[in-house]
């Protein structure tokens, strides 16, 4: 190899090994053209979110650019550039570049009636041809049949007036050589930034986490918003708000003591059952104590009373009431999580509503049951609607409205569910009524069951159903009952 | 000649065989009485072992080998689980967690090299939590009143190990300690250095420690981990495990690191805002609520012209 060779040949090495480093140094990029600076995304953004792009690090003061409508922080994922198109190279340059770094570009034209369309193209493959071509008063020549221009509806003397071509980015090595194309051809230049929905989802589940009074509004905002991924968490942050602040007056208790622990025999058991399945105490129960989990108790315990006050100032059960609809919402986590909200602000005026969903046929049987337990929470109010729907309705209505009475208990429900068990000639109606009237679980109730018993062939399916309940009674009977009521708050 | 000469060979080999097989089974009785009931099938072996162990604790002096041994096993063994409950013999309730590591420390006393690889390269690997904590008490009490620099040494060979449940059990020790007030700061900054350490491994468990012990001393390290995401130089970005840990490591120090966890949140770039929101949800801190709702408000998915 001669000397010549041989230093050509080291220059060649040298500035190959200059433009490796070069490129992988490329993390940042001071954009003088539009006066920012970029940054490539963090590397496993794209690994776990399916995200590439470059980030407005800074946007630099001074400039002639329309910078105040972008923000730093925001996420680029197309640079999109509008070239005006005065002649067919214009027109033949912009498609080039087009198709050369993408498959799809949108054409922006007039027609005989000098009306503006926008018609967007999109090859399969990158560089596949539009068929068009344009004269040089950029007036569509000539369009090739069976081409996609063809089959657009362009035609033959359209004008052309801009090649609008959005250019996806990577990274920054694409923002910087987009940027330079369209600013050296003279384009408008937009970009379209982007938003991780995963994040907007996280912030929604840790505010009703956390718990705040001033989420409530948000979650609302959210729920009737039209954006629909964030739709779902907020009906189920609402809810989690709703349910918390009508622990207010257990953590009243709490905040007077300045206590984040207390006996449990000064506590109501079922308050702290709800407040354990919250995830916001948890009992000992061999010291018979209710202990506030920190972080997310202790602090609660501080905010309960605005949050209670929020909710109730809001009027959140008429938009509970709306969402419960089938025709309204037809997410059913939706409806679920309002019928949840009713369940816990317990209003009277949604009884008529939740009997509707109860006997909607077109339903889901989990969302009727949900609203028949809804109005068990209730309570006796619901009686009344809730035997008449018995009355009027098929097998399916009566499993429903049976079990809903048992719950709610008292005499009313009890002589209603007699008598219907009297009545009833659909053997599996009978188990659902005899299983209610063994939830209301007080002597004359037992009783009736017992006389039932006794009336029944011993090798029926009731029978044997009605002996396991009243076993299951007298086992289950005793002082322990109630310590057990609470045994499951213990690992909470 | 010859015959002399063997005759002396033969001699010589009897009386060291008779020299060692005496000190072989020189061994105190409840020792090794206790130790034979632990490998045999008995009814409440361990029971019963623990009883010699305590015999023999008492009866060998100290600064031996069978010293050490007895402590040890008696800490090892000295467990309510092997009592009765119902029965509440004496031995029932009488050795806590502190007392099993002080004689585990015992044993260490007494034969130092030996026990501080046992302590840390198998007592960590018992499946009993309870053997565990004995044991990092004990250490925590080499690192207190012995040979600090040697059981440091022992750590840091144990959380750059290439075995998985050393480093987790080195974790560990290093947590127990520097939780203590007194040593925070010395083992944070052991552990920081550490967080150079070639293996990623060792540096997911260091982080997971600076996270366990909680102290604000990390929190700058800590830090540039996590934005080394977009770091210039590839070799400068550490990999989305340990930053992933990294931000719950924030989230569990709380205090100042709510401040960096914000910044996180506001960085749209980086590839850990949701797990710095999911931090700052647990930590349930009220810093946290002004900047989630900013990010409810933030526009996204538009298109904004820049140049005309």
């Amino acid at each position: 190899m001669d000397a010549k060779k041989r230093s050509s040949l080291i220059i060649f090495v040298c500035c190959s090994i200059l433009f490796c480093f070069a490129g992988c140094a490329d993390n940042e990029y001071v954009d003088t053209t539009l006066g920012l600076t970029v940054q490539q995304l963090d590397g496993d953004l794209d690994d776990r979110w399916s995200t590439t792009g470059v980030v407005i690090k800074n946007i630099h003061a001074g400039k002639t650019s329309n910078q105040p409508e972008i923000k730093e922080g925001e996420l680029i994922s197309h640079v999109i550039g509008e070239r005006t198109i005065n002649t067919s190279s214009d027109f033949n340059q912009a498609i080039e570049s087009a198709m050369r770094d993408g498959n799809s570009f949108t054409l922006e034209f007039t027609n005989n009636n000098q009306k503006r369309r926008r018609q967007r193209f999109s090859v399969r493959r990158e560089g596949d041809n539009v068929g068009i071509s344009v004269d040089d008063n950029n007036r569509i020549k000539e369009i090739k049949s069976g081409s996609l221009a063809n089959n657009a509806g362009l035609e033959e003397g359209d004008q052309v007036l801009t090649v609008i071509d959005a250019k996806n980015i990577r990274t920054i090595k694409d923002y910087k050589k987009a940027v330079k194309e369209f600013s050296r051809s003279k384009a408008k230049i937009s970009f379209r930034t982007k938003e991780l929905i995963g994040v907007k989802i996280a912030a929604i589940n840790a505010l009703a986490r956390i718990a705040d009074a001033s989420a409530v509004e948000t979650m609302i905002r959210f729920l009737e918003g039209t954006d629909l991924p964030l739709r779902e968490p907020a009906a189920k942050g609402l809810e989690r708000l709703v349910a918390l602040s009508q622990l207010n007056d257990l953590f009243q208790q709490f905040q007077q003591e300045k206590a984040n622990q207390l006996s449990t025999e000064e506590l109501n058991s079922e308050a702290l059952q709800r407040a354990g399945i919250l995830g916001l105490l948890a009992v000992d129960l061999q010291t018979n104590q209710a202990i506030l989990k920190d972080p997310i108790g202790t602090e609660f315990r501080r905010r309960s009373a605005t949050l209670y006050q929020k909710i109730s100032s809001t009027k959140i059960t008429e938009l509970a009431k709306k969402y419960i609809k089938r025709e309204i919402e037809p997410n059913q986590e939706i409806r679920r999580s309002c019928l949840s909200i009713l369940g816990n602000l317990q209003p009277e005026s949604v009884i008529g509503d939740l009997i509707a969903v109860l006997e909607d046929n077109q339903e889901t049987s989990g969302i009727r049951f949900k609203a028949g337990s809804t109005l068990s929470q209730i309570g006796s109010p619901a009686v009344e609607p809730l035997i008449v729907s018995f009355g009027n309705g098929d097998s399916g209505i009566r499993d429903i409205t049976a079990s809903s009475l048992g719950n709610i208990g008292g005499s009313q429900a009890r002589q209603a569910l007699i008598a219907f068990l009297k009545n009833e000639n659909n053997e599996t109606t009978k188990l659902t009524l005899v299983d209610a009237i063994a939830q209301i679980g007080d002597e004359t109730s037992i009783r009736i069951l017992e006389e039932q018993q006794e009336s029944l062939d011993k090798n029926s399916g009731l029978a044997t159903f009605l002996n396991e309940i009243l076993t299951q009674r007298t086992e289950t009977k005793g002082p322990e009952a109630e310590a057990d009521s609470l045994d499951f708050l213990k690992d909470l | 000649m010859k015959a002399i000469v063997n005759t002396l060979l033969w001699g010589i080999t009897v009386s060291l065989l008779v020299f060692f097989g005496s000190g072989c089974t020189s061994q105190n009785t409840d020792l090794s009485k206790g130790k034979e009931l632990i490998k045999s099938d008995k009814r409440r072996k361990e029971e019963r072992a623990v009883e010699k162990f305590k015999l023999a604790v008492g009866a060998i002096q100290n600064n031996t080998k069978d010293s050490a041994e007895a402590n040890y096993l008696l800490g090892f063994y000295d467990s309510q689980d092997f009592y009765d409950a119902d029965k509440e013999t004496e031995a029932y309730n009488a050795a806590s967690i502190s007392e099993r590591g002080d004689h585990m420390y015992k044993a260490y006393s007494n034969s130092p090299k030996e026990y501080l690889e046992i302590l840390i390269f198998e007592t960590l690997r018992s499946q009993d939590p309870n053997i565990q904590d004995a044991a990092r008490h004990a250490l925590k009490k080499v690192y207190e009143y012995d040979n600090r620099q040697k059981l440091l040494k022992a750590i840091k060979k144990a959380i750059t190990s290439k075995d998985n449940r050393d480093r987790e059990d080195a974790r560990t020790i290093y947590t127990a300690i520097g939780k203590d007030p007194r040593f925070t700061q010395e083992t944070v900054e052991i552990l920081i250095e550490l967080l150079d350490h070639k293996r990623k491994e060792t540096r997911l468990n260091v982080v997971k420690s600076l996270g366990e012990i909680g102290s604000e001393i990390a929190i700058g390290k800590l830090v540039k981990i996590i934005n080394s995401g977009s770091e210039k130089w590839k070799r400068e970005r550490e990999g989305p495990e340990v930053r992933r840990l990294a931000v719950e490591a924030l989230g569990k120090i709380g205090g100042q690191a709510v401040g960096e966890l914000v910044k996180i949140i506001q960085n749209k770039g980086s590839s850990m805002r949701v797990d710095a929101i999911q931090a700052l949800e647990k930590l349930g801190d009220e810093r946290a609520i002004a900047p989630l709702l900013n990010v409810l408000n933030e526009q996204g998915g538009r298109e904004v012209t820049v140049s005309y």
